[in-house]
């Protein structure tokens, strides 16, 4: 059982030098297990720190978040997360790379090396397990950092603006790629982005953000009824139309946010 | 909390805070060099280093008053400074030339940027018997010592900011009607400032270094031979003084400079 | 793999020009010297110097003294290495590390460390202990600062996938901190070593005995300007050679970087 619940949760980001500022104010949400929820919103909204503090890297001040019942308390391989810039070892190969969740979980040898080969197969990166990430395009990196986190098999899946660095047509491909992963073996999902089409088209329900400091809008379901798939899919009303609710909830965000920067 | 983490805190609040916190934090940062002075105060005094070896800074700040009335720290400090200005002037003025013009001129870049570059890891300490063998043993050898040494800093800072200035404004300048000579000036020197400053910073330091050096060897006076001078005598507290000062001099040269840089490089940011 | 052969041909191109701008550089003092504008004390001619230098070489003394320069040099630097790694990451890492070591660093960066020589002397005599101390004093310096900051400034979000998958908080800093760090480690050391042969020359010549820096200060005791200017070319190679084998070892070393693939 993964389900996370966030309640009342408050964030004061408060930087070395200058003034500390309200990142995050009373959210409270509520995701059931193997759902797919998009944080949505503009820049600055703490859309980001909410997944940090999810993920335990920051340690949460004020409110609670627990996962399964549980208070979240520190990173876990529980909780697998997957950066906008890959965060990928950059002196290890893809495989090495892949390998060392599996190295920190004690896994032996001969079972670590047929998971990891997994996995390669898994992003289409067999061929390249002894390349290193300096010597791949970034949509491969990005398969390489899924992977990563993906083998040691996490409940839960982070994704903070993973296709932001790429390209248009990468990110497509990705989007495909993600959502055919998860078809195979469902996971709770928390992707964060500021790009709509992404969220209608990936989550089953989206949480749309406030301008810092940040609280939750509004919630809107946006598992999509149509069977199509892929381009077929991004054509429909219904797709159309979810999009343009959401549009018109974070435009008046997006206008706040660039109002309020310093 | 533990004590640095305690510390660390205190830190953080005080300069959030205006003037007595400033001053605060300023004191703390001040404090481990403080801890060392006053080690070095109490250890010789009390007999747990030897007194010989490490005359106590109260004694050593005597010899300093002594040095400095007896005129030898006045007139060798202004002997040493007079060397740097020189050497390292001369270096500045021909290096940001010869840089820029290796860098404008594609010719003499083929030609020369190899040798240069090449020449960059010679040590350039060595070059100081040869100085000795040119000039003799008087403040000529020293200050084509620190020329030499500076040299090479300067040029290659000047090249390399002279090549990395934007080609697109360099373009857009020329077919502005500007001529060569005019972009050169305006544009590409300006914008080369940055690196040549930096490389001029480091060709300072490489300068007090080798005016050390070079009076180590030479002799006949400045901060290097005093140093040397009073060594070889056994006045030990007096030759800490003199080190003490040098590096003073070494230090208050680089922060001086790093505000004149700042004070220039403004526009930047 | 076009990249490589390509880089491959540029590297040629460059060591053709490298060796073409010397072969200039030679042609440019042995003509210089022919004219006689200056006298043959102050300019000898390249073959006195070429024959002078091959004298040298083959009865033994210049390699001997290149031997013992070179390992003073070596000795000290790795004492700055190992010193000014462990030094900087503990700065790095630890507060109380921090705060005493910062002020003493940023001041002691732009001092003329080789000032401090003559109370190396009086500390540690005039033999190799001295020399080796003062080259490990002045070239720490640059190791300590990149260490410091190559372990600061390790992409925040490599960390915390590291520890989302599992590392411990002592096992971080040999598999993690330090292999992200070594980029900048190692700059810091290709920064050092050229500062340990000069510091080391110097207090050669200063304290004079054998060694690259003792016998240029002998022949130049002596007049023997061939002899000096024979050691000064033999110092020029010795300094290029190491600046290149530290150059190839961080190609091997970092191959994995991207510096090494867009090369």
């Amino acid at each position: 059982m993964a389900g996370i619940s966030f309640r009342e949760v408050r964030h004061t980001y408060r930087p070395p030098r200058g003034r500390a500022l309200l990142a995050l104010e009373g959210v409270s949400l509520d995701v059931k297990d193997r759902e797919f929820v998009a944080l949505l919103g503009p820049s600055g909204c703490g859309k980001s720190t909410l997944l940090y503090l999810l993920g335990g890297f920051i340690p949460v001040e004020q409110g609670e978040i627990t996962v399964g019942g549980k208070p979240v308390d520190g990173p876990s391989p529980d909780r697998g997360i997957v950066f906008q810039h890959f965060a990928l070892f950059p002196w290890k190969t893809v495989r090495q790379n892949i390998l060392y969740g599996l190295e920190k979980q004690g896994m032996p040898k001969a079972e670590r090396e047929k998971r990891a080969q997994e996995f390669i197969e898994l992003v289409h990166l067999k061929g390249f397990e002894h390349s290193y990430p300096s010597q791949l395009s970034g949509g491969m990196r990005q398969r390489v950092a899924i992977a990563r986190t993906l083998a040691v098999e996490p409940e839960i899946l982070l994704m903070d603006e993973p296709f932001g660095a790429l390209d248009a047509q990468t990110r497509a491909l990705m989007h495909e790629e993600l959502l055919a992963i998860m078809r195979r073996a469902p996971k709770t999902v928390v992707f964060v982005t500021h790009d709509v089409r992404e969220a209608v088209y990936l989550a089953d329900r989206v949480a749309v953000m406030s301008a810092r400091p940040g609280r939750i809008k509004e919630i809107v379901d946006t598992k999509l009824k149509s069977n199509a798939r892929g381009e077929e899919l991004l054509q429909t009303q219904e797709y159309a139309e979810k999009v343009d609710h959401l549009w018109k909830l974070v435009r008046d965000e997006a206008i706040r946010a660039q109002g309020t920067r310093e | 909390m533990s004590g640095a983490a305690a510390l660390e805190a205190a830190t953080t609040r005080a300069v959030t805070r205006p003037l007595m916190a400033r001053l605060t934090a300023a004191l703390l940062r001040a404090l481990p060099v403080i801890l060392l002075g006053a080690a070095w105060q109490i250890a010789p005094s009390i007999g747990v280093i030897n007194p010989e070896s490490l005359p106590p800074l109260s004694a050593v700040a005597t010899a300093w008053w002594g040095l400095l009335m007896d005129g030898s720290l006045v007139s060798n400090g202004l002997s040493s400074m007079w060397e740097i200005i020189i050497g390292l002037g001369l270096s500045i003025v021909v290096g940001i030339g010869a840089g820029v013009l290796m860098a404008w001129y594609a010719p003499v870049d083929a030609l020369v940027s190899p040798l240069m570059k090449s020449l960059y890891p010679m040590p350039k300490s060595a070059l100081i018997p040869v100085m000795i063998l040119w000039f003799g043993l008087g403040i000529g050898s020293k200050i084509a010592s620190i020329f030499s040494g500076c040299l090479l800093p300067v040029v290659l800072s000047s090249y390399n900011g002279a090549r990395g200035v934007d080609q697109t404004l360099i373009w857009s300048a020329l077919g502005l009607g500007a001529s060569r000579r005019r972009v050169l000036w305006e544009v590409v020197i300006p914008g080369a400032l940055p690196e040549i400053m930096a490389g001029i910073r480091n060709a300072l330091a490489i300068s007090f270094i080798l005016m050390v050096a070079a009076e180590f060897l030479v002799g006949q006076n400045g901060l290097g031979y005093l140093i040397s001078f009073l060594g070889d005598g056994g006045v030990y507290d007096a030759m800490f003084a003199g080190v003490l000062t040098v590096s003073a001099f070494g230090f208050l040269a680089d922060r001086l400079y790093l505000l004149l840089m700042q004070r220039m490089l403004r526009w930047r940011d | 793999m076009a990249g490589l052969a390509e880089a491959g041909r540029r590297e040629t191109m460059l060591t053709a020009l490298r060796v073409g701008s010397g072969v200039a550089f030679f042609a440019a003092w042995q003509l210089t010297a022919m004219s006689h504008v200056f006298s043959d004390f102050l300019l000898p001619s390249v073959p006195v110097v070429a024959e002078r230098l091959w004298h040298d070489l083959i009865s033994g003394d210049l390699l001997y003294g290149v031997l013992l320069t070179l390992i003073r040099t070596f000795i000290g630097f790795v004492l700055a290495a190992v010193g000014g790694v462990a030094l900087g990451v503990s700065i790095a890492r630890i507060p109380l590390v921090r705060w005493f070591f910062d002020p003493l660093v940023s001041v002691g960066l732009p001092m003329p460390k080789i000032a401090f020589l003559p109370i190396f002397m009086l500390w540690f005599g005039v033999f190799d202990t001295s020399k080796v101390l003062m080259v490990t004093f002045s070239s720490i310096f640059p190791v300590i600062v990149e260490a410091w900051a190559g372990t600061q400034n390790i992409d925040k979000y490599m960390s915390w996938s590291a520890m989302s998958l599992g590392v411990g908080r002592h096992r971080f800093l040999w598999e993690i901190a330090l292999p992200a760090a070594l980029p900048q480690v190692f700059t810091g050391l290709q920064v050092a070593l050229p500062i340990a042969l000069i510091v080391d020359i110097v207090c050669e010549m200063q304290m004079g005995g054998e060694g690259m820096g003792g016998s240029i200060m002998t022949d130049m005791r002596f007049a023997d300007s061939p002899g000096v200017f024979a050691y000064i070319i033999a110092i020029a190679i010795v300094g290029m050679i190491l600046v290149k084998a530290m150059e190839i070892v961080r190609r091997w070393l970092l191959v994995w970087h991207q510096e090494t693939q867009t090369a």
